[in-house]
């Protein structure tokens, strides 16, 4: 799992609109629109920027907030979430 | 006259930016678990409105554009005769045959166990532009 690489779609692959509570994220490839929560649309942000490890990516968001529950596993997952929902994939 | 307009308190917090790439500029709690219902809620398109045009919907393996390729164990597209992998299916499984594969982990329709595993695996891989993708991704939500 240590090993394993995280990404997003494409940069072009996900019209994201904010929504008070919600973020809006319609994606392209398959047609669904998907309603995020915190932290899946930050989590998403990070992994628009390029392909990237589970410990890095902890690491990016800890640089970008005060993480709460700001552990592996936690963040494992709300990636589980994304990967579910089509909108991350990894290796 | 422009009373009315916002005060711009700090040039660095572009609204453009902060939409765009989702990261505020400035540092706030981000709560990483404890998310009750989860943080992902997904809305299913015209296309899933009948479960019908889910179940029916059709994913070549490979899809069209690699057709004759073949897959090998971890569901990777690989050229064809690779030795180990299996050869191409020779007909699109059925929306409805990859949803029980994948909820019970029977095979799908003409393949052994190990042909149906790699099979699935590339059926999980599936990206978008890749023929089948919008079948697989309609598969994977929510029944209500």
């Amino acid at each position: 799992m240590s090993g394993t690489i995280f990404w997003g779609p494409p940069d072009n692959g996900l019209l994201i609109a904010p929504l008070d509570e919600f973020t809006a994220v319609y994606h392209r490839a398959s047609g669904i629109t998907h309603l995020l929560t915190e932290p899946a649309p930050q989590i998403l942000a990070v992994l628009g920027e390029g392909p990237v490890l589970l410990d890095a990516l902890l690491a990016r968001l800890a640089q970008d907030f005060d993480l709460t529950d700001g552990t592996r596993e936690a963040l494992a997952a709300r990636l589980d979430e994304l990967v579910e929902a089509g909108l991350v994939e990894r290796t | 006259m422009s009373d009315d307009t916002q005060p711009n308190q700090d040039p660095a917090e572009s609204p453009d930016s902060d939409a765009q790439a989702g990261v505020p500029t400035r540092r706030r709690v981000l709560a990483m678990g404890a998310v009750t219902a989860g943080a992902v809620v997904s809305i299913r398109p015209a296309l899933a409105q009948t479960a019908g045009s889910v179940l029916n919907c059709e994913i070549p393996v490979p899809d069209p554009g690699r057709a004759g390729s073949y897959i090998d164990a971890n569901g990777g597209v690989v050229p064809a005769r690779t030795k180990g992998a299996f050869p191409p299916s020779t007909r699109a499984f059925r929306g409805e045959e990859v949803k029980r594969a994948m909820a019970s982990g029977s095979t799908l329709p003409g393949t052994d166990s190990d042909r149906s595993r790699a099979y699935v695996k590339y059926i999980r891989r599936l990206q978008r532009g890749q023929g089948g993708f919008t079948c697989f991704a309609s598969l994977q939500m929510p029944r209500g």
